[in-house]
Parts: C-alpha cells; sequence; structure tokens
C-alpha cells in the first residue's frame, strides 16, 4: 500500500471512529428531543408512529403544569449549582495557587491526598454521608448538598488550576513586583485577568458536576430542595412512566447546561488547552 | 543614580550554597556583567540586588545605603527578564506604562511618557499591539521600554538575549550598550555568553560555582585570566591548556617541552616549576619554524580558519587570518609566541604572575 493511500485508509479510519462517536454521545439526545415531542401513544406503538402531523407540544405544556414541581427543581438545581460552582472556584483557586507557587510542606503528599479522595465508588461515602448529615439534622438542606459535591468538584478544579498556574511564567510575578505592584495588585491586574479562561472553565465544569448529579440528591434530599433530575425521574411511576413528559422535563433541565457550554466555548477550549500545556 | 556595593553576600537554599560571600563593587554609570556558567550563581545574585531573593548573610547596599530589607520597587531598580515577562493581556502600550499606573500619575503624563519610550525603542507603530503579535526581537524592546520609562536607579538584565536568535542578539547587544552611554544608568548584566560579556561590559565578573573567580575590564580577564578555569571560560575557540615541564633547552635558554616539541618561553619562570601552559589560537604560529607537526582538523569561519594540529606531545587550535589553504595531514612546523603564553599552577589553577613580561 502506498503512503498516500495509507494516509487516506486512516483518515477515514479516524473519520469513521468520530462518527461513531458521535451517533453513540447525541443518538440517545435526538430521541429524547423527538419522545418529547410525540404524544405517549404515538411512540408506544409497534414501529413507533412518527408522522409529524403528530408533532406537538403538549408534554411540554403538561410538565410546566404538573404538580410533579419540575419547575422547582430546576431553581434547587440553579442555587445548588452556582454555590458548588463559586465555591470551588473560590477555594479551589486559592489552593491551587498555593499548591503551584508556594513552598506548601508536603504540598505533594497533600496534591495525592486530593485526588485520593477520588478514587472512592460514591456508594462507598453515600451511607456514612447520610449517617452524618441526619445527626446534623442537615438531611433535605442546601448545605448537605453543595458540601457532598465540593467533595468531588474541589479536587478536580485543583488538579486542573494548578497545572495552569505553574504554566505562568514565574518571572511575569517578579517583573510586576519591580514594576511597584503589591501582592494584592500583583494578583488582581497580572494573575487574575489571565487565568480568566481556566477559570471560566472549571467553574462551568463544577455547574455541570452539581446541576446533573442524581445518586447523591436521590439519599440526601426528602422534599424541599429536591433537584431537576429527580423531579425528572419522578415521571417514572409504580402503574405507568410518562416517557413524553420525562423527556420534555428532561430537554427544559439540559438548557441552561447546553446555553453555558456554547456561551464559555471559546474559554472551556482554551482554558483546557492552557492547563494542558505544562499538566 | 547609583553605585551597587555587594559586601559578603551570600545565599543558601537549604543545605545548599547558591552565592558564597560575593564581594562586588559597581561604580555609579558602570556596566558590569555577571558571566558563569548555568547553576554558578550569578542569576541569584541579580535577584538579591533586585530584592526578588532574601539575602541569607552579608550586605547590599545601594547609593551608600543598605537596601536588604527593601522591596524591589523601594530600591529604584528596573530588571530585563530572560523570557520577557510581558504581561500577555496588555497592550505595549500599557506593560511600558504599567509601573506609572500603579504610581497613580495622570494619564496624559503616562501616555506622553510611553511615547517617547516607544519613539526611542522604535515601537511607535505597535503600542496598540499585544504582546503575542509581536516578534522575538520586538518583545524584546517592550521589555526595555518597561524598564526604560521608570528611569531608575540600576538597571538589571537577566540574560535578556538567550531566546532570540544569533543575528539578533548581536543586534541587541549594540542596541544595549547605546542605551547605556546615552542613560548613563548603572548596569548590572547576566549572561552565559562569554563573548556577549566581552562586547558590552565595561567589567566583568566571572562566577564558578558561587563565588567571584575574576573581576575585571573584558582585555584583563581575556588576557590575564586570574586562573586556568577562567582561561578556558573566555575565549572562542577555547584557550589551550597543555600539560608539560619547564626545562632548559640546549641553547641554556628556558623552554615548556611537551613531547618531543619543546617550546621557549620568558626567562621569568623556574626550572623545574609544576605549571600547566595555557595558549589562545591567535597566539599558535603555523609556518616553516618551530615544532615538526600535522594538521588534524580545519575549519574556516570566514575571516579567519581554525587550524588543529598536534605533535607527539600535544594537540594546540592555531588561528589563521582568512580561509587557510591547509589539508589533513600537511606536515607543518607550529610555535607559541611567548607574549601570550599563559601558566596556571598545576596544584591549584591559579596563573603565575611573570612580573609583566608575558606581555612584553
Amino acid at each position: 500500500m502506498s503512503a498516500r493511500a495509507r494516509r487516506r485508509l486512516s483518515t477515514w479510519g479516524v473519520r469513521v471512529g468520530l462518527a461513531a462517536f458521535v451517533v453513540l454521545a447525541l443518538g440517545p439526545i435526538v430521541w429524547g428531543v423527538v419522545t418529547s415531542l410525540y404524544p405517549t401513544s404515538a411512540l408506544t406503538n409497534v414501529p413507533p408512529d412518527l408522522d409529524p402531523s403528530q408533532l406537538t407540544l403538549d408534554n411540554y405544556a403538561d410538565v410546566l403544569a404538573s404538580d410533579r414541581s419540575l419547575t422547582r427543581g430546576l431553581v434547587n438545581s440553579a442555587i445548588v449549582a452556582t454555590l458548588t460552582a463559586f465555591v470551588s472556584l473560590s477555594l479551589g483557586s486559592a489552593a491551587a495557587y498555593a499548591l503551584a507557587r508556594l513552598r506548601v510542606p508536603g504540598g505533594n503528599r497533600i496534591l495525592l491526598g486530593v485526588l485520593a479522595t477520588q478514587m472512592f465508588p460514591g456508594i462507598v461515602i453515600a451511607i456514612p454521608l447520610f449517617l452524618v448529615f441526619s445527626q446534623l439534622g442537615w438531611v433535605d438542606t442546601y448545605p448537605a448538598l453543595v458540601l457532598t459535591y465540593l467533595s468531588f468538584t474541589l479536587p478536580i478544579v485543583i488538579w486542573i488550576l494548578k497545572g495552569f498556574f505553574e504554566a505562568i511564567p514565574p518571572q511575569l510575578e517578579r517583573a510586576a513586583a519591580v514594576d511597584g505592584a503589591s501582592t494584592i495588585q500583583i494578583f488582581r491586574l497580572v494573575i487574575l485577568p489571565i487565568s480568566l479562561p481556566p477559570l471560566f472553565a472549571t467553574g462551568v465544569f463544577a455547574f455541570i458536576e452539581a446541576w446533573n448529579e442524581f445518586f447523591f440528591a436521590n439519599i440526601l434530599t426528602r422534599i424541599n430542595i429536591k433537584t431537576a433530575p429527580l423531579a425528572i425521574a419522578e415521571f417514572a411511576g409504580q402503574y405507568q412512566t410518562l416517557y413524553g413528559q420525562m423527556l420534555a422535563a428532561a430537554v427544559l433541565a439540559s438548557i441552561p447546561v447546553v446555553v453555558l457550554a456554547v456561551v464559555f466555548r471559546r474559554f472551556i477550549l482554551q482554558g483546557f488547552v492552557e492547563g494542558a500545556v505544562k499538566g | 543614580m547609583a553605585d551597587v556595593q555587594l559586601v559578603g553576600v551570600t545565599k543558601r537554599f537549604g543545605a545548599v550554597t547558591a552565592v558564597d560571600g560575593v564581594d562586588l563593587h559597581i561604580a555609579d554609570g558602570e556596566f558590569v556583567t555577571l558571566l558563569g556558567p548555568s547553576g554558578c550563581g550569578k542569576t541569584t545574585t541579580l535577584n538579591m540586588i533586585a530584592g526578588l531573593e532574601e539575602v541569607s548573610a552579608g550586605e547590599i547596599r545601594m547609593g551608600g545605603r543598605v537596601v536588604n530589607d527593601l522591596s524591589p520597587f523601594e530600591r529604584d531598580v528596573a530588571m530585563v527578564f530572560q523570557n520577557y515577562a510581558l504581561y500577555p493581556h496588555m497592550t505595549v502600550g500599557e506593560n511600558i506604562g504599567f509601573t506609572l499606573r500603579l504610581r497613580k500619575r495622570p494619564k496624559d503624563e503616562i501616555r506622553e511618557r510611553v511615547a517617547r519610550v516607544a519613539e526611542m525603542l522604535e515601537l511607535g507603530q505597535l503600542l496598540d499591539r499585544l504582546p503575542r503579535e509581536l516578534s522575538g526581537g520586538q518583545q524584546q524592546r517592550v521589555a526595555l521600554g518597561r524598564a526604560v520609562i521608570r528611569e531608575p536607579a540600576v538597571f538589571l538584565f537577566d540574560e535578556p538575549f538567550s531566546n532570540l536568535d544569533a543575528a539578533l542578539r548581536i543586534k541587541m547587544r549594540g542596541e544595549i550598550k547605546e542605551l547605556h552611554h546615552r542613560l548613563g544608568v548603572t548596569s548590572v548584566f547576566v549572561t552565559h555568553d562569554q563573548e556577549e560579556a566581552l562586547s558590552i561590559s565595561d567589567r566583568i565578573a566571572v562566577y564558578r560555582a558561587g563565588r567571584i573567580e575574576q573581576v575585571g575590564t573584558p582585555e584583563e580577564v581575556y588576557a590575564r585570566p586570574a586562573s586556568r578555569y577562567v582561561g578556558r571560560f573566555i575565549g572562542s575557540p577555547q584557550m589551550d591548556i597543555l600539560v608539560g615541564e619547564l626545562v632548559r633547552a640546549e641553547d641554556g635558554a628556558p623552554a615548556y617541552r611537551l613531547g618531543a616539541g619543546a617550546f621557549p618561553v620568558p626567562p621569568a619562570l623556574a626550572i623545574g616549576e609544576p605549571v600547566d601552559l595555557g595558549i589562545r589560537p591567535e597566539h599558535v604560529h603555523l609556518g616553516a619554524e618551530g615544532v615538526p607537526a600535522r594538521v588534524r582538523v580545519v575549519q574556516p569561519i570566514g575571516p579567519a580558519t581554525h587550524v588543529t594540529v598536534e605533535w607527539d606531545g600535544g594537540t594546540v587550535t592555531a588561528r589563521v587570518g582568512g580561509i587557510a589553504r591547509y589539508a589533513p595531514n600537511d606536515g607543518i612546523h607550529v610555535a607559541f609566541d611567548p607574549a601570550g603564553m599563559v601558566f596556571f599552577d598545576r596544584e591549584t589553577g591559579r596563573r603565575v604572575e611573570l612580573g609583566g613580561a608575558e606581555h612584553g
């Protein structure tokens, strides 16, 4: 086989692989959107009756009118996800900066410890966590969820931002010091502006993690702070599952995440690439 | 404007002593280069002068006042960094004017002073560009501009040209030298490039393992190296160090014997003294007289040719003017200019003083 033919073959190989991946990732979403736009009766037929004349927004109207409180779930999710993202960034950026720049005693061990927390399956910590929060009377409160989510967003935020901060040449801070900037001015006028992309990227990451989380939310909430994923799940009942409404709810719940990802796409790409340069 | 004085300056990182009791006086308006291989303590010394690194022991004085505990800004120094360290999110103009902005100078004054500096450094057209849109040489000039606008008492340069290509490096050397001539500000320049040091300095401090091995003008460190180390470090191609013995030749005159060859030496040396001979390529003569040898390698470099020759007992490189017509294995005679010979104590490596005779 000639070099050119081989190259063409490998190009096609890559394309086929990517196509398979896209179908795998987007297929369920496309089917979910389609499902949300047909009455349940049309979908339970074999084969499904996808006649365009049957298209309807009834599912969406029903979801918003339903007493299953998707709206309340969205609000709860927004509060929990925003708090998680905000605290992850504030604590994570400070910790990452310190680990990247200052001579922290046992810094490497701290970093390993941070990573080690990610090695336990959720189910292992779920029960103890529930017991602890029960004792504290925190079950079904925002702090319980936010603290739990921080335990898996914070380590990742720290690792990503540490890689980024390490890639900033220390001479930049030294130059600013020689130019007469105080430590706070160095952070505010030099470090912060060039760190916006990775801060956005990791912030969006933490938000999405908290927004989508189901397992812990299911265990740690009762009524008051049910999040959107739980509200969606409620459309599956004991006697019937309202697929149309359930997927309409899921589509609605995905919108904020998609908007975030699209709006900050540029920052996210740039952020991850820059963080990767010296990771 | 200020002089800079280092008195017993020492820097320890844990158990490692990076700078070990350095004494150096840099006169007001002088251009002094700290020269040495990487890891010799020269950059640490510069960082201590700048106030970016604390002094473990000793004193740094500027204009007579001890500055050990002052911040870089209070010391009134400006620094140009190896990788330029331009603020990537600021334009050229903002980079240059940043220090004035921190000092809350009026906007008009900042604009005017930035424009003046930009014109001096031929950056006038680039004020609104971001650093990443500039070439390496332009970035270097912005870094210079950021230092110049301060009108500081002392300029500090940390290997500012090491990221530039060879041609640009030589051009920037000229620009720094011209700038220094024009502004007359005391300057401390760090480099590992001996040619760069020779070409721009009033004086050179040659570092070795955290200490200064020799301080002197470029001529002094080149022609009268204090030690074998300095002799080898300065000059390109390197000074050849030959290990032989001082003997009395058949005619009774003192000579340095290297295997089958004996080279006449200045008369001030004691016969039998254990010394090594240092000789630079320009003091090696090839021709019809001297010790019979043969050519090994010929390297023309344009204005001159480096010819490496060997005989039974030694190998040296000669610098011959123009493009020399030698070929490997050519038979030839090699002789040394006694005035260019330098002798080093075999034990200590220090140069043996000949009482001025070696420059006769």
